[in-house]
């Protein structure tokens, strides 16, 4: 994209895209070390976590400000104008993104004195994986404006929700096996959950990129895998 | 750019600029520009200084025939009515398509006259007739209440923003069909501005309006459609809400975020 006349205009959007990067980078960090934390009984590590998250906080309330400002001062419009949009809505699902792998950190910490069955945390580690990828993919999406790459991000989600539906049914499994498991494996779940909503902001992000870099939305439906949407509708369907 | 741009629109086709060539002497001002102007919306002209766009509004009320070496070739339908053709009547013409300028141009006359003074042109009507049409032209640019007492006196003693809505009074009175605004608020303050803007937009129910503004946001504020202009060719018309938030062509892009040149 050629320049501004007014080069300080360039500044401003230049800030606000560096700032959402270090949001980015932060929030990778943050579930990946959420994850870490989790698999590895480690406190430490998870109270680090939880400190982290008040750094993203802070950055989405910049990036929020700035794009406001920008919007006063200069009247964006067309691409400058998506490039403030898009910048506040991607702040503030990194943000969300942070604050649940906060909430893994802190089960982590409840957790560990009731940890059983650790190899009930392996699909949960895939899933982060897999979340974590897909992170750092729409991330360099949005770094390079690249709508194939989001759309690439956005039609892989189904790969997690399919991951979620087989660590709920192992979690399952070991709770029907030993009924001291429930609370353990529901700790875990909740974890699933969370994983399964960073995807979904992924997703979010990418729809992002899409409209920014084209101006068009994507369609309200993403394709969802052969399975029920969710695991509790999948327990609805087996109770009937 | 000579194809007709064709925007799905459940409103009809008011005027219809159909291949419009236009010379300043030697100098080709306008290329093969082809638009329409939709019944009861505003169509935004935007572009910079020299695209074009305010001599394409000067062509849609032949206001270039009152100067020489100028001219214009292609077609201008109002309702079906070429009126580029010589044997259309320019007084009729005028009265159907009305302007307003950049600068307000009131007449040095009462307020009162400034807005008879049209009318007579057109019709003989009776004192009361008269006063009626004078306080409905004046009411529908917003201008009544601030000047019903003071009637009788000049229009030059008004503010500029109140001289402008007194011009757009002076349009309105003759009831056009179309009204054409050549950047009526570059000369005004904010306040006035804001006034301007909500007229039109209170205007664009009962009149088509074409409206030349080297503000975007204006633009994108006032219009429905808006037509960007660039060398004398027409680069890209569609809907305001469009154009504004994700144009089709990079130019306009360029233009309208402030990255020309």
């Amino acid at each position: 994209m050629s320049e501004h006349i007014v080069s300080s205009y360039d500044r401003d959007l230049e800030a606000l895209g560096r700032r959402i990067a270090e949001m980015g980078g932060i929030a990778e960090k943050m579930l990946g070390e959420a994850m870490d934390a989790l698999a590895n009984f480690d406190t430490e590590l998870a109270h680090r976590v939880v400190a982290t998250d008040t750094r993203l906080d802070a950055l989405q309330r910049e990036i929020e400000e700035s794009a406001i400002l920008t919007i006063a001062r200069r009247q964006p419009l067309a691409v400058d104008l998506r490039e403030c949009i898009a910048a506040m809505r991607i702040a503030a699902d990194l943000e969300r993104v942070g604050d649940l792998a906060k909430s893994i950190a802190k089960r982590t910490v409840k957790i560990l004195a009731e940890a059983r069955v650790p190899r009930a945390i392996i699909g949960l580690k895939t899933m982060a994986e897999v979340a974590s990828l897909q992170l750092k993919d729409v991330l360099d999406a949005y770094a390079q404006r690249d709508v194939e790459r989001a759309k690439t991000v956005w039609a892989n989600d189904t790969e997690l929700d399919a991951l979620e539906d087989s660590v709920f049914r192992d979690l399952l499994t070991f709770m029907m096996e030993d009924p001291r498991n429930i609370s353990f494996c529901t700790h875990l779940l909740f974890c699933s959950k969370n994983i399964e909503r960073i995807g979904d902001h992924t997703t979010n992000v990418a729809e992002t990129i899409v409209y920014l870099v084209t101006g068009e939305s994507m369609p309200t439906e993403r394709p969802k895998g052969g399975k029920p949407a969710t695991p509790a509708d999948e327990a609805k369907e087996q109770s009937l | 750019m000579t194809a007709m741009p064709v925007i799905e629109t459940k409103t009809s086709t008011k005027v219809s600029v159909r291949n419009l060539d236009f010379y300043y002497g030697q100098s080709h001002a306008l290329k093969k520009i082809s638009l329409p102007l939709y019944t009861n919306k505003v169509t935004a002209f935007i572009g910079p200084s020299g695209c074009g766009k305010s001599t394409l509004l000067r062509v849609l009320n032949r206001m270039y025939d009152l100067y020489p070496r100028q001219r214009a070739e292609g077609e201008v339908l109002l309702d079906g009515e070429n009126i580029l053709d010589p044997g259309i009547d320019l007084n009729l013409l005028r009265s159907r398509v009305g302007m307003v300028f950049q600068k307000p141009t009131p007449f040095p006359m009462s307020i009162y006259d400034n807005i008879a003074f049209g009318i007579r042109l057109y019709e003989k009507l009776s004192r009361s007739e008269m006063d009626g049409r004078v306080e409905a032209a004046l009411r529908g640019a917003a201008l009544w209440d601030e000047v019903r007492d003071k009637l009788t006196s000049s229009g030059l003693g008004l503010s500029g923003g109140q001289q402008q809505r007194l011009c757009i009074a002076r349009s309105v009175a003759i009831q056009p069909e179309v009204i054409l605004f050549d950047e009526p608020c570059s000369a005004l303050d904010p306040i006035s501005t804001a006034k301007i803007e909500e007229l039109i937009d209170e205007l664009s129910e009962r009149y088509t309006i074409a409206i030349v503004t080297h503000n975007m946001q204006q633009a994108a504020r006032v219009s429905d459609f808006t037509a960007f202009m660039y060398l004398g060719d027409l680069v890209e018309f569609g809907e305001t809400n469009t154009l504004f938030t994700a144009p089709q062509n990079k130019k306009t892009q360029d233009y309208i975020t402030g990255r020309f040149g």
